[in-house]
């Protein structure tokens, strides 16, 4: 199966839209990578946060699995000076207590995020939400991701119009049962699921907007050095194994011991036929008007092709 | 003279027995005898409220759900005092159409609404009712749909015998603004000066809390008492459980709550199976059941059944709802692609009708009903690939 030129123009476009450019999705977007052991997310999350930054948003990471080292690395020194993270991979539990944890750990920073006051559009990353998701009640999370992305909603007290805000979370599959995933599919504006064949990733992109039908479209990718996204079309055509040869299709009349078929003459003849419980225009005519002079009681006979109106000789048609 | 003089003194006294009448507004005979100003439900002329009818089968007081389709699967419409649940689908499109006819059958009747939501402002949700259908033009969209539906199916319809001609269908033409049940427009806005002219209250559940106040864990969500309590002051305060007898206008109180039992109102229902707040949800319902039947007021509740893990909650929640109607849409599912499902867009399960001061429900013969979003209407048909 080979995807014609056109086609292919038009999925990268979408993925563009669907993916990189994210206010694109609707006013509120929350999205969600799901990730397995096999194909890595963190890669992916990454190259969307360069993404914003280069597009100038303000960028806001919540650490919590990996250390800060760790996740600027590859990124280059501008776009680290535009992130700002929020670290509570060192010390989640606030235990050496100096000055610079903030206090009520990611909650508290992820309700600080709701109440801000400059304008302008804002990505939040988390990186990542199984942690989040391990650490805290379900309900209370997806409370606060849900205030923190609909913040627009409520604009300030001056009246000016807050941005927008992206949240991205990292959503590790196999940790969760589908109780948790359920329902942060359902609060989540997009879902990105990573799978691939043969070396290469794909992602599954699954858009659901609030009042329209949600789109499901698959994108092969993969992401460069320098955590940018390069899109691609599937794996080559030969390598890729037949699952089904091709079967004509089998006809079910073919070998029967019974006709089945009709001829013209046939179907001519079944089509003039008159249904046995079809009302004549005699005693529809009848019943629809009865009338006083008529006996109350008044057969109706509509005689069939095959009847014999000869009353004298009943024995008439037979053959003796 | 003296006559003009009489006639004066009598068009004097007539004309102030004239004014009073007009202010009782009940009539130019004056009873002799004590009588309480202002009600007009004495003698035997009975109550009547707009948008309701009593039931044939047992006299029970029924609005309209929105849709005539379904007012004629559940035996006439829903009746007041109680519960209609309805289980969503995947992805939330096809309840949330259920639940905004619901509200705008309130508007177009000039019941009161109370919407509540976790997610979606109230005042938004209002503003993405659908248009109701009026009588001028309804009849011709409605034909017209019908038409450009039976069409290209007329000329392979099979010839058969007399008795499937005879079946029952669901689909009744248009109805006239006065009566019960309306067709609404799903592609069009309710228009806004209806909406300023209804009176609403909203409950939008992250406005209510703050989320740093430090609750003591109860048996309830916290979400859900603020909800409870709230229902109940609207219902004290307007008097629509009779406790205000000055009141002239007896009217309807119409409860909307949206996605009830997921995360956003606090419940971890849909996330554990065995969470801490297992009960909570159906003590919730169980208190607004009790609070609906001593009130005028109907309620519908869509709730993410899919979401919820735990199967035999779904029963007990089945249970303390009084209508139960799911909903099951063919997006994502193979059923989509299904040639024999074409038709339809989905299927609509009737899973629980009530018994109300009656021994036995009015439950409908055909059991296997599709659902078909069509360009305007939504349409409730049988599936015929059971018959």
């Amino acid at each position: 199966m080979t995807l014609s030129e056109g086609a292919r123009l038009e999925m990268l476009d979408s993925l563009h839209w669907g993916v990189l450019d994210l206010a694109k999705c609707g006013d509120r977007d929350g999205l969600s990578i799901r990730h397995s052991v096999e194909w890595e997310g963190r890669s992916l999350l990454k190259a969307l946060v360069k993404k914003s930054a280069l597009c100038g948003e303000q960028v806001h990471i919540l650490g919590c699995e990996v250390s800060e080292e760790e996740f600027r690395e590859g990124f280059d020194s501008d776009i680290n000076n535009r992130l700002v993270y929020h670290d509570f991979f060192r010390d989640p539990l606030n235990w050496s207590e100096t000055g610079e944890a903030l206090p009520g750990g990611p909650l508290g920073a992820l309700r600080a995020m709701c109440k801000r006051t400059d304008l302008g559009p804002v990505t939040i990353a988390l990186d990542s939400l199984s942690w989040l998701l391990l650490h805290l009640p379900c309900a209370t999370l997806c409370q606060t991701l849900h205030a923190v992305s609909h913040q627009d909603s409520c604009p300030l007290g001056d009246g000016s119009p807050v941005g927008k805000v992206h949240v991205l979370g990292l959503l590790h599959e196999e940790l969760h049962g589908p109780g948790p995933m359920g329902a942060l599919s359902s609060l989540a504006q997009t879902e990105v699921t990573l799978g691939g064949t043969m070396g290469q990733a794909s992602a599954r992109i699954l858009c659901r907007r609030p009042r329209q039908h949600p789109t499901d479209q698959t994108q092969w990718f993969s992401i460069l050095p320098d955590f940018s996204l390069d899109l691609q079309a599937g794996p080559s055509i030969e390598s890729q194994p037949h699952s089904d040869p091709h079967i004509p299709p089998v006809d079910p009349t073919a070998h029967l011991t019974f006709n089945l078929h009709l001829s013209k003459k046939e179907r001519e003849a079944r089509d003039s036929l008159t249904l046995p419980f079809q009302f004549s225009s005699e005693k529809q005519e009848a019943l629809l008007r009865p009338r006083p002079s008529q006996a109350t009681s008044h057969i109706f006979y509509e005689p069939d092709a095959y009847d014999d109106l000869d009353q004298e000789d009943p024995d008439d048609d037979l053959d003796v | 003279m003296a006559a003009v003089a009489t006639c004066g003194g009598d068009a004097g006294s007539a004309g102030s027995a004239v004014a009073t009448a007009s202010k009782s507004n009940v009539t130019s005979f004056q009873r002799r005898g004590p009588r309480v100003s202002g009600t007009n439900d004495s003698g035997p002329r009975l109550v009547s409220i707009t948008g309701t009818r009593p039931s044939v089968r047992n006299g029970q007081l029924l609005v309209s759900t929105g849709l005539p389709a379904l007012d004629q699967l559940l035996g006439g419409g829903l009746a007041v005092g109680t519960v209609l649940l309805i289980e969503e689908d995947k992805y939330n499109i096809y309840s949330s159409l259920l639940f905004k006819y619901f509200l705008a059958e309130g508007i177009v009747n000039g019941h009161t609404l109370l919407v509540a939501s976790a997610n979606e402002d109230p005042a938004n949700i209002l503003q993405e009712l659908p248009a109701p259908l009026l009588d001028d033009n309804c009849k011709k969209e409605f034909d017209e749909d019908v038409y450009n539906h039976k069409t290209p199916e007329s000329n392979i319809k099979m010839k058969i015998a007399w008795r499937y001609q005879l079946l029952p269908k669901m689909e009744i033409g248009p109805v006239s603004s006065s009566r019960f049940g309306h067709y609404y427009d799903a592609s069009k806005r309710i228009p806004q000066e209806l909406i300023e002219a209804s009176k609403w209250h909203g409950f939008f559940l992250p406005e209510k809390i703050s989320s740093t106040l430090k609750v003591e864990p109860c048996s309830l969500t916290h979400g859900y008492i603020k909800l409870l309590q709230f229902i109940q002051n609207i219902i004290c305060e307007e008097g629509f459980d009779g406790s205000n007898p000055q009141k002239k206008q007896k009217n309807i109180l119409r409860i909307g709550i949206q996605n009830l039992g997921s995360p956003l109102w606090g419940d971890d229902i849909c996330c554990t199976e065995n969470g801490d707040s297992s009960h909570s949800l159906t003590k919730f319902l169980y208190v607004l059941r009790g609070l609906l039947r001593t009130s005028l007021s109907a309620c519908i509740i869509t709730m993410p059944t899919h979401l919820i893990q735990n199967k035999a909650f779904i029963a007990h929640v089945t249970n303390l709802s009084d209508v139960v109607v799911g909903l099951e849409s063919f997006i994502g599912s193979e059923r989509e692609t299904n040639p024999l499902y074409k038709d339809y867009h989905g299927l609509i399960h009737i899973r629980q009708i009530p018994r109300l001061n009656n021994l036995f429900c009015d439950e409908s013969d055909v059991k296997d009903l599709g659902f078909k979003l069509k360009r305007k209407l939504f349409t409730i048909e049988v599936d015929s690939i059971s018959l």
